[in-house]
């Protein structure tokens, strides 16, 4: 026996190193936003069981990871208060009261934290770290979502209650322009030197040019076009549509449509998985749907009521602020 | 939780079908987020009302206290619960609410307030949902007796909830008849104690049926009551059916309470005596008792108009 212990060792460190990459996706987890359950989903990517749910205070909308990738913020807009959660175990680690975070995102460089309050009529700029209060801007009406400038001078927001879309100088805390772009307004992107902004109340994006607020493009999506998201690979553009409740695929160059997917129960955010699939939440039907963008196969998962922002560890950030 | 699963897939069903396409029509797609909420409810608020139904119809035919020749007066009763929990009201609330809450809020993050919640103030509540909610139920109840309360002390507020009262048939159905102007002082008054300790969302649907179940079943025309202990727990429908009392309308009345009698016995107020009493108010208006919906609004604000200028009720 003494003789086949090496050879026994071998195979078993041969075993252990075959099931580390399974032991790795084992430990992935995807963490589902429930806005109108207050609660937060936890899903085994590889099971598709919940495996936890993390009761919070009201109504939970959108996530952010900090620069250094340390903690995953959520914004809980009801309860006017940021939840930190670990992003490994997603324990959650402290609250620090702010006035109603929904979409949120911390500028390229780091330094800021912008929070869009939909239902408070403001956009706050944080500094980053401290979260101390720098600058407030009272914005009419419904500021919805954000991106900004590579260079983290200019924050772009969408107004939702209105046909427009603003820029805000984050160097000077003052408005740059604000601009007519089409029915209630919702996501906003900064891609290849323009911003797009999903037009809820028709089936567009529109393209402005950055400096002037002017539109200068119209990307073709489905109705109700929501949200944008930028594929890993940054060669396609994801917009989801809330009325049709499709995800259009755009050339992230042209902008010409390369397919669309019809993805019933109200798509909202979405996150790209490592395997190449898109996990999207879908707001009206309680559950997660997984995108197979070769079949356009979508397979769902049980969530909470209402989900909206997702992560999944290790993934790659949509490129947008947060999710 | 499985029990409401059925319930959101309708409401996902109404907003993915109906709600979105008409906002998406109509121009109004800003309001989409919010129109989730209407949907879920006017879901549960069906659900409430065919419970209901299912419980409290064998209940008021099996063992009713009052027998009546037609049920006429009954019909208009039936509008106002559907109007109430399914239809309209729930949408214009939703949509003033928002309203009044975006720029109240914004006015308030402005002077740099956030207003506190429960769990704020009890940071131990924190990520115990449940026990919050019960807490936020009997936080509101207390709210809501004193809101019934108050109404039955000013004139000028029991002239408009004499419309409640009017009704000679009272049933299960009764629980909605309210002037609207009555309604719309609950609905500040709702806001006024949601800016003081917050509100949970439709964090417990379920719960909140079962609640306005009781509401429907303390109206119900029906010998019912919970037993000693019982009555003490909960309003039932005789400990209420008092409140409705001939010689209790107006500004001296007894059993306040809507879902719990506690408040009644802590301020003196509690009535349990074991008699199945006459419902009505003598001082009403008849069209306020028989007349159509519209009718039973025009009589109250003529009460109102009247009770502002004499200072009677």
């Amino acid at each position: 026996m003494p003789y086949h212990a090496p050879a026994l060792r071998r195979l078993l460190m041969l075993c252990v190193l075959l099931c580390l990459p399974l032991a790795a996706e084992a430990q992935r987890s995807v963490l589902v936003v429930n806005s109108g359950e207050a609660s937060l989903s936890v899903l085994d990517v590889t099971t598709h069981a919940e495996t936890a749910r993390i009761p919070v205070l009201r109504e939970p909308h959108h996530w952010v990871l900090t620069p250094d990738r340390h903690e995953l913020i959520i914004g809980d807009t009801a309860a006017n208060e940021l939840i930190f959660l670990d992003p490994e175990s997603f324990a959650i680690r402290r609250r620090l009261t702010i006035p109603d975070p929904y979409q949120m995102g911390f500028t390229p460089d780091g330094s800021k934290l912008v929070v869009a309050g939909l239902a408070r009529q403001q956009v706050d700029v944080y500094e980053a770290g401290s979260y101390r209060l720098l600058h407030r801007f009272v914005m009419k009406t419904m500021p919805s979502h954000i991106d900004f400038s590579p260079d983290s001078r200019v924050a772009f927001v969408s107004l939702q209650g209105t046909n427009k879309a603003a820029a805000l100088d984050l160097m000077a805390m003052k408005e740059l322009w604000v601009t007519q772009v089409g029915p209630a307004p919702a996501g906003v992107m900064w891609l290849g030197g323009r911003v797009l902004v999903a037009i809820m109340g028709a089936d567009y994006v529109s393209v402005l040019d950055p400096a002037s607020g002017a539109v200068i493009g119209r990307i073709q999506a489905g109705k109700g076009a929501h949200q944008l998201f930028l594929s890993p690979d940054r060669r396609t553009l994801f917009i989801n549509s809330r009325v049709d409740s499709t995800i259009t695929a755009v050339n992230a160059q042209s902008f010409a449509v390369e397919r669309t997917y019809r993805v019933p129960g109200g798509p909202d955010d979405l996150i790209f998985a490592p395997d190449g699939r898109i996990w999207t939440t879908l707001r009206f039907a309680a559950k997660v749907g997984i995108l197979d963008l070769r079949s356009g196969a979508v397979e769902t998962i049980p969530v909470g009521r209402s989900p909206h922002g997702i992560y999944i560890k290790g993934a790659i950030n949509s490129g947008h602020g947060g999710g | 939780m499985q029990l409401a699963a059925p319930f959101d897939f309708a409401a996902g069903f109404l907003q993915e079908n109906v709600i979105l396409p008409l906002l998406y029509q109509t121009g109004l797609m800003q309001w989409e987020e919010w129109s989730f909420g209407w949907a879920l409810f006017a879901v549960y608020g069906a659900a409430q009302v065919l419970l209901a139904t299912a419980i409290c119809v064998p209940l008021e035919r099996l063992r009713p206290v009052e027998h009546w020749p037609d049920q006429q007066a009954v019909w208009v009763d039936m509008l106002y619960t559907m109007l109430s929990r399914v239809g309209l009201l729930p949408l214009v609330t939703f949509v003033l609410f928002a309203q009044i809450q975006m720029n109240l809020n914004g006015w308030l993050a402005d002077r740099d307030i956030v207003p506190p919640t429960l769990e704020g103030l009890v940071p131990w509540l924190l990520g115990r949902p449940v026990l919050t909610f019960l807490i936020y139920a009997i936080v509101l109840d207390f709210a809501e007796y004193w809101r019934h309360r108050l109404s039955h002390v000013f004139n000028w507020w029991y002239s408009l909830h004499a419309l409640h009262h009017a009704q000679r048939q009272m049933t299960f159905w009764s629980d909605d008849r309210n002037h609207i102007l009555d309604d719309l002082i609950g609905f500040v008054w709702f806001m006024v104690v949601a800016l003081l300790i917050g509100v949970p969302p439709m964090q417990f649907p379920m719960l909140v049926l079962l609640l306005r179940l009781l509401e429907s079943l303390s109206h119900a025309n029906t010998r019912l009551n919970f037993g000693w202990l019982g009555e003490r727990l909960l309003v039932s429908p005789r400990f209420h059916r008092a409140h409705h009392g001939m010689l209790a309308a107006g500004v001296t009345s007894v059993n306040y309470g809507a879902v719990l009698p506690w408040w009644d016995m802590m301020f003196g107020t509690a009535d349990f005596s074991a008699e199945y009493v006459t419902t009505g108010d003598p001082t009403a208006e008849e069209a306020m008792a028989t007349g159509s919906y519209i009718a039973q609004q025009s009589a109250g604000l003529r009460r109102l108009v009247r009770s502002l200028r004499t200072g009677e009720a």
